[in-house]
């Protein structure tokens, strides 16, 4: 996402870059042909003006003084000039006819000539009487001929020609003088002169001599500078030059007639760039939409991506929190056929762990049947030898007594194939088997049960004291000469019931006390072989591990071997569960029991 | 999941602030180029003698992008009458004024009045004494150095001595430092050179009901150290009502011109007004662009025009700017 983020940016900046360049160069490309076109026709109207000029200097020459002898037609003359000039007075300051010293020989409008003038040193005479054949256009200047009595001072631009005058039959060369009012020229100038950007028109001779510029005095102060030398010298085109430090573009056109330049000249600077620091900023403003549009576009795509798989993680972290949602599955296709792929995986892992469960149960239960029936051959093979060996001395009562007990033994033994059975069968079946013991050891040692009868209605695993027994006989009391005492206690303690088998036999040191429980190899000396770890297993597999056997054993002091179970009170639900392999935990017990006792009541 | 909303909401809150500054920047781009608006007040406005001062103004104005107004004032003013002029133009919505003080006591207060309100440029003369340090700039011709050029004119056509000569200085602004400067150049230029200045007439305003130059006593040599005074002088030179008097001034019209192109007058010392009037628009801009920078003090140059030099391309130019 940030690859194409970043990708996004590039390409909006390179775009942006792009736009602007392409947008300003089109803009100067049209600035430039707009200024071509303006300045072509200003030309024209230039043109038009001028020739209109000379058009004024051959009416006045050829129709007013080449055909006329001003000896005679001197009023003719003046008359013609008169018409002449009031017909384009708008255009003419006057029209003037010098002879070829220089004196005045007629003017329209009639004024005073100034004294002491000195015309012959005007420029535009020089011009006239230098170069006969042609008519001389000068550059603006201040009218220095008449006094019209107004105090006032013309700019006039002078068409000089020089002409033939006849005075009494004798042709003599005169100048012919039109001044032109040059406000006309300027007043064209100024119109084109309107731009605020930094565009301006100027109008020069080939010299470079300013004609008009709209910074003219300017120029001539100092203020501001103009290449109007340089300029003066292009033929008609397009130029780009570098002037007074700034970079510009100048168009140029050549006014027929005189030479004129007309120039215009557009500064990268101001020009170009006029209208375009809006637009400048209008493409950033672009750009920085485009970019918040990007980044809004990347968030929708992103969510839409993100989104189902972030739904789809938390529905998987709530399934391995343990509990059991619905796998999400949405959003894209992709993300879909995962949810499903997920949930199917978790289907089969749920199908395959109760699987599992039920073949461990199984295997439990297998497990158990087969510890408890290790148990039935031992016995079995001892109370039949003893009941033999009593037949066989003709002890009949004891024989029957022997084998009521055995009876009542294997009755419960098999309980109706339980395996969990109330705490008094248990302690019924560990009378019968001491009873049984007890006639076969000829009442070498005494049994004393000290149990409390409170206890009697809860659940145990069936034969767990059995073997105890039968390890404190073969191993405690057996050798004592009628001296051995076995107690068999039972009490509550903080929810559990403790079942001790305590002897006074010939007990065992501490290391091999502990080795009873752990190490299920050892070989039995003397007893059925079911052997302590035998017990253990059963409990822990039937109540869980925190319960089990305990033993404590001094040598030649005694051996107590207790048994830890948890208080269930006996129900035949409480029993199935047992059996079912749903082990109670020590916080369950007290549930149990108060649903036992629920029962009861 | 979180951290990416904080961070998209971060980022489009940075690019929406970075929007608005370059918005604002935008606008502030366009109230920038806000034309300025200057009113300008002279006194005689549509005398001829302010035409090249006007035509300064006018290409100032159209190089820095300003919006003029010269108020049309019919002669000359009093304080009150210029300070009502000057604060009708800022309630106009001018932006700052260019200003010709009049001659009067409380002008210096009412123009740093006005001057707290917009900018304001003195132009032509100063009321202010200490100009270095004025809030109120001026741009205005070198007064001093043109009294000095006149006599030095004066003193080349008499071969640097006056001796045995009567003088007749008029002038009509006696209180402006104008005229103290123009005086004090003059005289200073003219103190070794001898010759009698036998009258001063500093407020001649060349009315009807004033005594008329002829009516004073007969001199040598008239100087007129302002443009309407040298008019009148070279008026009644033309009309030879002077005794032979020779006219030296100080004038910046066409009509001055006009009596030296006629030989009325000897000597013309031209003030160069174009460049007053341009260099007070360009002044009252900086102002207007930086209102805490000090603009300096203008002083501007002048020209000697004699007869045979009337027509030159310089001179040429000054009535150029005369005809605009």
């Amino acid at each position: 996402m940030a690859a194409f983020s970043l990708i996004s940016i590039f390409i909006m900046l390179a775009m942006g870059f792009v736009m602007y360049n392409q947008f300003l160069f089109v803009t100067r490309e049209e600035n430039v042909q707009n200024t071509q076109k303006l300045i072509e026709q200003t030309g024209k109207s230039l043109e038009d003006y001028l020739v209109s000029m000379r058009q004024i200097s051959d009416t006045a020459y050829y129709n007013a003084i080449k055909e006329s002898d001003f000896s005679r037609e001197n009023p003719d003359i003046q008359v013609k000039l008169n018409l002449l000039y009031e017909a384009n007075k708008d255009k003419l300051r006057s029209i003037a006819l010098y002879n070829n010293y220089g004196s005045l020989m007629m003017a329209e409008p009639v004024a005073n000539q100034k004294e002491n003038v000195d015309v012959t040193s005007q420029s535009w005479f020089e011009q006239a009487m230098n170069k006969k054949e042609n008519m001389h256009f000068s550059t603006p200047h201040i009218q220095n001929l008449f006094d019209d009595g107004t105090q006032h001072y013309y700019w006039v631009i002078s068409l000089s020609r020089a002409v033939e005058i006849t005075t009494s039959g004798v042709v003599q060369t005169g100048v012919l003088l039109v001044d032109m009012d040059f406000s006309s020229i300027s007043w064209m100038m100024k119109q084109i002169n309107d731009s605020q950007n930094g565009q301006y028109y100027y109008l020069c001779d080939s010299s470079g001599e300013i004609i008009y510029h709209p910074r003219q005095i300017q120029i001539s102060e100092g203020i501001y500078k103009e290449n109007a030398v340089v300029n003066g010298g292009y033929e008609e085109g397009v130029y780009d030059e570098i002037f007074d430090g700034g970079r510009r573009k100048v168009v140029v056109d050549t006014i027929s007639y005189t030479g004129w330049k007309l120039i215009g000249v557009i500064p990268y600077e101001s020009s170009f760039t006029h209208g375009m620091i809006n637009i400048q900023y209008f493409v950033v403003l672009l750009m920085l939409l485009t970019f918040m549009m990007i980044v809004v576009v990347n968030r929708i795509v992103s969510v839409r991506i993100s989104r189902p798989i972030m739904k789809l993680n938390d529905s998987v972290k709530e399934y391995e929190a343990g509990e059991k949602p619905e796998i999400y599955i949405g959003g894209s296709l992709e993300i879909r056929h995962l949810g499903y792929s997920i949930q199917k995986s978790y289907e089969q892992i749920d199908t395959l762990m109760k699987e599992i469960v039920i073949e461990q149960n199984e295997r439990r239960k297998s497990e158990l049947d087969a510890l408890q029936s290790q148990i039935n051959p031992h016995f079995l093979y001892n109370a039949l030898d003893s009941i033999i060996w009593m037949i066989e001395g003709e002890r009949n009562d004891e024989a029957s007594f022997m084998i009521s007990q055995l009876a009542k033994l294997f009755r419960i033994s098999l309980s109706k194939g339980r395996t969990v059975i109330t705490v008094r069968e248990e302690l019924q079946h560990a009378r019968s088997y001491m009873n049984i013991q007890k006639i076969r050891y000829k009442n070498t040692f005494s049994v004393d049960f000290q149990v409390d009868p409170s206890i009697e209605d809860c659940c145990t695993v069936k034969l767990i004291l059995q073997p105890i027994l039968e390890n404190a006989i073969n191993y405690g009391v057996s050798s004592m000469d009628d001296c051995g005492e076995i107690i068999v206690s039972g009490k509550r303690d903080n929810g559990n019931i403790i079942l001790a088998v305590e002897d006074n036999g010939l007990g065992m040191s501490e290391e091999e006390a502990a080795l009873v429980l752990t190490d299920s190899n050892r070989v039995h000396k003397k007893g059925s072989g079911v052997g302590l770890v035998n017990v253990n297993n059963r409990i822990k597999i039937l109540f869980g591990k925190e319960y089990g056997l305990t033993v404590e054993s001094e040598p030649d002091e005694g051996t107590r071997v207790s048994i830890c179970i948890p208080e269930v009170p006996y129900t035949e639900e409480n029993r199935k569960k047992l059996e079912e392999g749903n082990i109670f935990s020590i916080e369950d017990t007290g549930e149990i029991k108060r649903q036992g006792d629920s029962h009861e009541k | 999941m979180k951290n990416d909303k904080k961070v998209f909401i971060l980022i489009e809150a940075i690019l929406a602030v970075v929007f608005l500054i370059v918005a604002a920047f935008m606008l502030f781009d366009r109230a920038d180029d806000r034309i300025q608006k200057i009113s300008v007040v002279l006194q005689d406005s549509d005398s001829s003698q302010w035409s090249a001062l006007k035509y300064g103004l006018e290409m100032a104005a159209a190089d820095y992008d300003a919006e003029l107004f010269v108020v049309s004032t019919g002669g000359s003013l009093t304080v009150e009458e210029e300070e009502a002029l000057l604060e009708k133009e800022i309630d106009n919505g001018a932006n700052g004024i260019i200003v010709q003080p009049v001659a009067g006591e409380g002008t210096e207060e009412m123009l740093e009045k006005i001057g707290r309100k917009v900018p304001v440029m003195q132009v032509e003369s100063a009321v202010t004494t200490d100009d270095e340090t004025s809030a109120l700039p001026v741009a205005r011709p070198d007064h001093y150095e043109m009294g000095a050029a006149l006599a030095d004119e004066l003193l080349k056509d008499f071969n640097g001595s006056l001796e045995g000569k009567t003088l007749g200085i008029v002038a009509n602004s006696k209180d402006t430092s104008a005229f103290q400067d123009k005086e004090e150049g003059f005289m200073d230029g003219i103190a070794q050179a001898g010759g009698e200045v036998r009258w001063t007439v500093n407020d001649y305003s060349g009315q009807e009901e004033e005594l008329a130059l002829p009516a004073y006593p007969e001199v040598d040599i008239i100087i007129a150290l302002d443009d309407r005074c040298l008019i009148q002088a070279g008026e009644a030179a033309a009309n030879k009502n002077l005794y032979g008097a020779v006219v030296y001034g100080i004038g910046n019209s066409m009509e001055a011109f006009y009596y030296l192109d006629y030989g009325s007058v000897e000597c013309l010392i031209v003030p160069d007004e174009f460049n007053v009037g341009y260099e007070s628009v360009r002044g009252l801009i900086q102002k207007l662009q930086h209102p805490f920078r000090r603009v300096s003090v203008r002083s501007l140059s002048y020209s000697v025009v004699r007869k045979e030099t009337l027509f030159s391309a310089d001179n040429q130019n000054i009535l150029f700017t005369m005809t605009q």
